[in-house]
């Protein structure tokens, strides 16, 4: 009974805050590319979908190879992560 | 087209989505799944933006972060079930309430 | 690729499995333990020469191998605060390494292990380095992964487990919250170059967008840095993780989250720093407070050195919060002693459980009758941390105090001067079980720690006298590290000069 109510409310806020937020951002634009540099011309891919993913693959090792590199490390760490904890632990004499 | 308005307000509503499931969720598996729709939240705010950037053309810093960004909400996911795995091994349960032996 | 001690650190890291598995076959143990002290000191070595590149050219930029540049490109942005950082890093890295050696034997997957905390030590390095957004996120990740794995690590208890999963369900999503907040300034900027972000958005108060981003921002870095509604993660980790782990937690990554936190702020929220100044005093007050009232109340050793990490997390984010430069100096110095301080705490902790098998502060009970060394060492980490005048916790907090009277906050350093006479009485508490009462059954059967344990604890016993008996030079390393984090013009001019 008491755990109904409080899903109740919970709901109720969410779905609140879900319509509240709705409107504000309906009504109130965001500042899309408002400050963007104009000095700073974007390096721009055409919008076709037989080249989109070379050419987004292109920009990736050109300039952020460094968050890529990086991120091969972080895979790196994720699976002896996993390798930690999925261990089997032998039996102690 | 749709103005990127709809697009932002998607976004958040996801975002709240996944705190509500974070939230009020039981079962450990679909905690990690609110992770998920938290990550994918602002995944759809960056696409949104990187496509309007300018007509015709798409913006491919958006893309790129979201593609690496995929991998890590992977790995967290991964690292998580895991986790729940262990859990499920110790309690025989998924809910997380018989879970609070812990003071919160 | 990086800078050298990121990348003998990370190659570090990569090798260790290797060496764990040429282990594996020839049977010698603890071999990984002295390579990933190896690798750390290795590390320090290369940070020294990086850090005399740093004090020649104030700023070090590192871009790709390609000529793709930023702002669009990635890069890493290294200046005397990030150095500073680092060395805190791999100092509390390697003594933890070094305690783990022994601590850890007992325990199997120390390949992993040990690769982990170097991970660990790598991404922190990798955040504080990092001069765009989406690599602090990547360095981040790096980071929060390895650590929750850490947590988890005895994975045979319930408890570990149990402190794991609710980590890495809160603190993944604070990292959700961070990516939400980065694209809204990628939406708004085109950019996510700390630098192109910081000029393009140093005129824009009356943007409603970038309070709400504000708030995402200090949320998403607020849970690593324990901030009091979101601290609930921390006290089960820190008492479920194996010590030298709590000890890396408590000591290094809380108050890293808090750092960024401060960079980011400083350097992106510009236009909105009398709000971000104000939510966090207060958040910090309530954080000081929530720490010092749960702390009393614990009966659990490791659990009440983690609400006492809450409550000091809430003594830094003042200092941040002054936003002046002897703030930020002062809490940049709380943070080195807080380090040398909770992690010789929870080193000296680690000792007592290993030899005990209990956490319990009514078993330990007079404990200071047969483990004398360790317990000297715990009895002046207490004294330190409690902010008695002759070590070093008293300069860094007095610091914090006078920063914030100077610059008119003087309720909030009342309320700190008040949290400080507070969290006296639960140190002396400790002091008192551990030294005065008389032996229980559980204590007098304790046998001394081995040697290798109590080297890096006695290490850290000496750095906090030390720097409590000399702290000027270390005041002065905080103000540089202070005055390079406020100097944000030249922080803008190192990538956008040649535009």
């Amino acid at each position: 009974m008491e755990v109904a109510r409080i899903r109740l409310a919970v709901l109720t806020t969410v779905i609140l805050a879900i319509l509240i937020f709705w409107m504000l951002i309906v009504e109130y634009d965001f500042p899309a590319f408002k400050y963007v540099d104009p000095n700073q011309p974007p390096e721009l891919v055409e919008n076709d979908t037989s080249t989109i993913g070379q050419e987004v693959s292109r920009f990736l090792w050109e300039y952020r190879v460094i968050d890529l590199i990086a991120q091969a490390f972080v895979l790196f760490a994720a699976a002896a992560c996993c390798m930690a904890l999925l261990r089997i632990e032998e039996r102690k004499r | 087209m749709i103005s990127l308005s709809y697009y932002i307000a998607c976004a958040v509503v996801l975002y709240i989505i996944g705190l509500y499931c974070l939230a009020s969720k039981r079962n450990m598996i679909k905690l990690v799944m609110g992770l998920e729709i938290l990550v994918n939240a602002a995944h759809v705010s960056f696409i949104a933006f990187s496509a309007y950037r300018s007509v015709g053309y798409i913006d491919p810093l958006g893309h790129s972060v979201v593609i690496m960004s995929i991998s890590f909400a992977g790995c967290v996911t991964a690292l998580g079930l895991v986790i729940v795995t262990y859990a499920y091994k110790h309690y025989k349960t998924l809910d997380v309430r018989k879970l609070r032996r812990l003071k919160w | 690729m990086f800078t050298p001690p990121l990348n003998a650190l990370l190659v570090f890291m990569v090798g260790t499995p290797a060496i764990g598995w040429v282990i594996h076959k020839k049977g010698y143990p603890k071999v990984q333990g002295i390579y990933a002290s190896a690798g750390l000191l290795v590390a320090a070595y290369f940070l020294y020469g990086l850090s005399r590149e740093v004090s020649e050219k104030g700023i070090v930029l590192i871009t790709g191998p390609l000529p793709f540049n930023p702002p669009l490109g990635a890069c890493l942005q290294i200046d005397v605060f990030s150095i500073f950082m680092t060395m805190l890093y791999i100092l509390i890295g390697l003594f933890t390494t070094v305690y783990s050696i022994k601590f850890m034997e007992r325990d199997s997957g120390l390949t992993e292990y040990y690769t982990l905390m170097l991970g660990m030590v790598a991404g922190m390095t990798g955040v504080v380095f990092a001069g765009d957004f989406f690599t602090l996120f990547v360095f981040w990740e790096l980071m929060c992964l390895t650590s929750y794995a850490l947590v988890a690590f005895r994975k045979q208890k319930w408890e570990s487990i149990e402190a794991g999963f609710k980590y890495l369900i809160m603190s993944a999503a604070g990292s959700a919250t961070i990516l939400l907040a980065m694209s809204f300034l990628y939406g708004m900027t085109g950019t996510l170059n700390f630098a192109a972000l910081a000029s393009r958005l140093a005129n824009t108060s009356s943007e409603g967008w970038l309070y709400i981003t504000l708030a995402l921002v200090i949320v998403g870095f607020g849970i690593k840095a324990a901030i009091v509604p979101f601290h609930t993660w921390l006290p089960d980790a820190h008492s479920a993780a194996p010590s030298p782990v709590s000890a890396m937690l408590s000591g290094v990554m809380v108050p890293t989250g808090a750092c960024v936190l401060i960079r980011i702020l400083l350097l992106v929220f510009s236009s909105a720093q009398p709000a971000w100044q104000m939510t966090l005093a207060i958040f910090a007050v309530f954080t000081m407070f929530g720490g010092n009232l749960m702390a009393l109340l614990q009966n659990d050793l490791k659990r009440l050195l983690a609400f006492s990490t809450i409550a000091h997390m809430g003594y830094i984010v003042f200092g941040f919060a002054i936003a002046s430069p002897e703030g930020l100096a002062a809490s940049l110095f709380h943070i080195v002693n807080h380090a040398v301080m909770k992690s010789l705490l929870f080193l000296c902790a680690g000792a007592f459980i290993r030899q005990t098998k209990t956490r319990d502060l009514r078993k330990l009970r007079g404990i200071g009758k047969t483990m004398p060394m360790t317990s000297a060492a715990f009895t002046i980490g207490t004294i330190a941390i409690a902010a008695f005048p002759p070590l070093n916790g008293f300069w860094s907090e007095m610091m914090i105090i006078t920063a914030g009277v100077r610059a008119e906050m003087i309720i909030f350093s009342a309320l700190m001067l008040a949290n400080m006479a507070l969290s006296v009485v639960y140190y002396f508490r400790l002091i008192r079980i551990i030294i005065l009462e008389r032996p229980t059954k559980v204590s007098k059967k304790a046998t001394k720690a081995p040697v290798s344990m109590l080297i890096p604890i006695l290490v850290l016993a000496f750095l906090c006298i030390f720097i409590g008996a000399y702290p000027v030079p270390y005041i002065d390393a905080s103000s540089k590290a202070a005055e390079a984090m406020l100097n944000i013009g030249a922080y803008i001019d190192a990538v956008l000069r040649g535009l």
